[in-house]
């Protein structure tokens, strides 16, 4: 059988939701099914938060992920609530079953949305049927300052890379180091590396030090292979002693994974004899756990989820 | 000590006003909806403030480790631009089913004319039939005999008066809120209103049960740490800590948790600003002092 997002969330929501909840879920599924009037998928939507704690973790066990990219290739569901799954499926049952008189629907459920309605809505989008039709949408989801309405549109999504054209997404690339949602968690981030984007990275890198700021770790992914010798010259600037002291507002562990990224930077930028040298020489066990990890190769985007907090502090 | 302010206009106020607030033990506010200082023309214009409440100012709130919740309603300044008023009170059920909204406020009386009263006849039916409580603003001018009103019409929907909050009260209203059987919310101004002194006063001639104290912060001259000092003040006039705890936190709790929109055990947990989580429930950081110098994005 063809896996599809529809089948697969119905499947996760039958082994999460017992008694009220899916009695609940049930009933709006039906209902959605049928063509509700736009008032009334409202409702649904606000009312499904009285059935699922909205910070209730999906926490998709790893079969469940190796089903949601079979369903949609670039889909994460790691980081969805239980809640927004319940949303999602919703949307998507609406979309697929009323045809176009159900894209007016959703536009008005994205209009009356709350916050959490908001990030549902977003991580449905690109299983929604005629998805374009919603690239405003989260067009506007990757202006937002809400991080978690900008990490439901942005990240973990196959949206992005299918219906943004480069322009907006080396915007929402930026925008993700502003509100302090995981960059590398973009989907597409390195097919769209161009010499653009790493001038732009480099531009906010220089402005950050001269307001005395730290460097978002995750900037240095845009640089791929495309930062020339002002990139090579930047990284050096990251690797060297200084970032070792805390900088007044820095996250959590930066200067460590700060370097470990401009480690990763380096090597993304084909630079690999530098590499060994920096190597040979970093003091810190978790840095070097990072680095050695690599093969010499192009470290992909996905080897800084090695560099989140969670991760860098067990390492 | 952890404190509740269920009465305050966020939108109104600064980060520093956050900051001091997370500072001082607020751990959780609700912000109704009110007026803007003036009257709004147009229905977008509500559709917009009402999301704002449940949107931006929520997520502005959780970056200082304060729990933001709403009461949704067409205050009654504005239910007198009758056209505009039957469009808004249409839209309320959008918003006001949504997840934090904890009431159906701040409603009522201003100038008590029939637009007010049919509004406020409205919400309340809308109420009832939700299992919602309701914050009912009492009126500057006329007051007691618009607090009188108030409690009468609710009495005539059928509100249980346990779901009736009635706010910004004084020593000449306060007994009609209580022998009625609902909550009597004062609130603390710096000039106008009550004081910190008055309430202490008050409270002693009639004990903390079902006395709320709120801050009313907005856009005009007021604290939104008035519910803090408030403790502060009664601690030193030899109130117990479980009378501060009644009237400046549980009591709140007590009749807005009615609502069945607010998640009490998380409340009693520490907060926590962690940017790399989307939400609290699986922070690593849990039970560590709350960060309250993390930054909103800008």
């Amino acid at each position: 059988m063809t896996l599809t997002s529809l089948t697969v969330l119905d499947g996760w929501l039958e082994r999460r939701l017992a008694g009220r909840a899916q009695a609940f879920f049930a009933d709006a599924v039906a209902e959605c099914a049928a063509g509700p009037t736009s008032g009334r998928f409202g409702e649904i939507l606000a009312l499904a938060s009285r059935h699922v704690r909205p910070t209730e973790a999906l926490a998709p066990s790893d079969g469940e992920r190796d089903e949601a990219s079979a369903a949609l290739s670039g889909w994460e569901p790691e980081r969805w609530t239980l809640l927004e799954t319940l949303r999602a499926r919703l949307a998507i049952g609406l979309a697929e079953a009323g045809g176009e008189p159900a894209d007016a629907t959703l536009e008005e459920a994205f209009r009356y949305a709350d916050e959490g309605e908001t990030a549902a809505l977003m991580r449905s989008a690109a299983h929604l049927p005629r998805a374009e039709r919603f690239r405003w949408r989260v067009g506007e989801g990757c202006r937002s300052n809400m991080r978690t309405v900008f990490e439901a549109a942005a990240c973990d999504t196959p949206y992005l890379e299918r219906y943004f054209d480069d322009e907006s997404f080396r915007q929402a690339a930026l925008k993700a180091l502003f509100v302090g949602a995981p960059l590398w968690r973009i989907r597409g981030l390195d097919q769209h590396l161009d010499a653009t984007l790493a001038r732009m990275a480099l531009d906010y890198i220089e402005e950050r030090r001269s307001a005395g700021r730290h460097v978002p770790h995750e900037v240095w992914l845009c640089l791929g292979p495309h930062g020339g010798d002002r990139g090579i010259q930047s990284l050096a600037a990251e690797l060297r002693a200084e970032t070792r002291h805390s900088i007044p507002g820095a996250p959590e562990h930066h200067g460590a994974r700060a370097r470990a990224a401009a480690g990763l930077a380096l090597l993304r930028t084909g630079a690999s004899e530098h590499f060994q040298t920096y190597l040979a020489s970093e003091a810190d066990s978790r840095v070097r756990r990072v680095w050695n990890d690599q093969s010499g190769a192009f470290p992909a985007q996905g080897v800084f989820r090695a560099l989140e907090l969670s991760a860098f502090s067990n390492l | 000590m952890r404190f509740f302010d269920p009465h305050v206009h966020m939108t109104s106020r600064t980060t520093d006003d956050y900051e001091a607030m997370a500072k001082a033990g607020i751990r959780a506010i609700i912000e109704p909806a009110f007026w803007l200082g003036q009257p709004r023309t147009a229905l977008g214009t509500f559709l917009d403030y009402f999301s704002s409440l449940l949107g931006w100012e929520r997520f502005r709130a959780s970056q200082f480790g304060i729990e933001h919740f709403c009461a949704i309603g067409l205050n009654s300044k504005e239910a007198n631009n009758e056209g505009l008023a039957r469009e808004v009170l249409e839209m309320l059920p959008r918003f006001a089913l949504k997840q934090g909204v904890v009431a159906v406020g701040e409603i009522g009386y201003d100038e008590i004319t029939k637009a007010e009263e049919h509004a406020y006849e409205v919400q309340l039916v809308f109420a009832r039939e939700h299992n919602m409580p309701v914050m009912v603003h009492s009126p500057h001018r006329d007051k007691k005999r618009g607090i009188q009103r108030s409690i009468e019409v609710a009495k005539n929907i059928g509100l249980d008066m346990g779901m009736l909050v009635i706010d910004h009260n004084n020593e000449e209203t306060v007994e009609d809120v209580l022998d009625a059987g609902a909550w009597a919310a004062f609130t603390i101004y710096p000039h106008t209103k009550m004081g910190s002194e008055r309430m202490c006063t008050l409270l002693e001639r009639y004990g903390p049960t079902r006395l709320i104290v709120d801050s009313s912060a907005d856009w005009g001259v007021s604290d939104p740490l008035s519910v803090p000092k408030t403790a502060k003040l009664m601690l030193e006039r030899g109130f117990d800590a479980k009378a501060v705890e009644l009237v400046t936190w549980q009591n709140a709790l007590d009749a807005y948790a009615q609502s069945g929109q607010i998640d009490v055990e998380k409340l009693l947990r520490t907060p926590v600003i962690d940017q790399s989580q989307l939400f609290a429930d699986n922070s690593v950081l849990r039970g560590q002092p709350p960060r309250i110098d993390a930054s909103v994005p800008n």
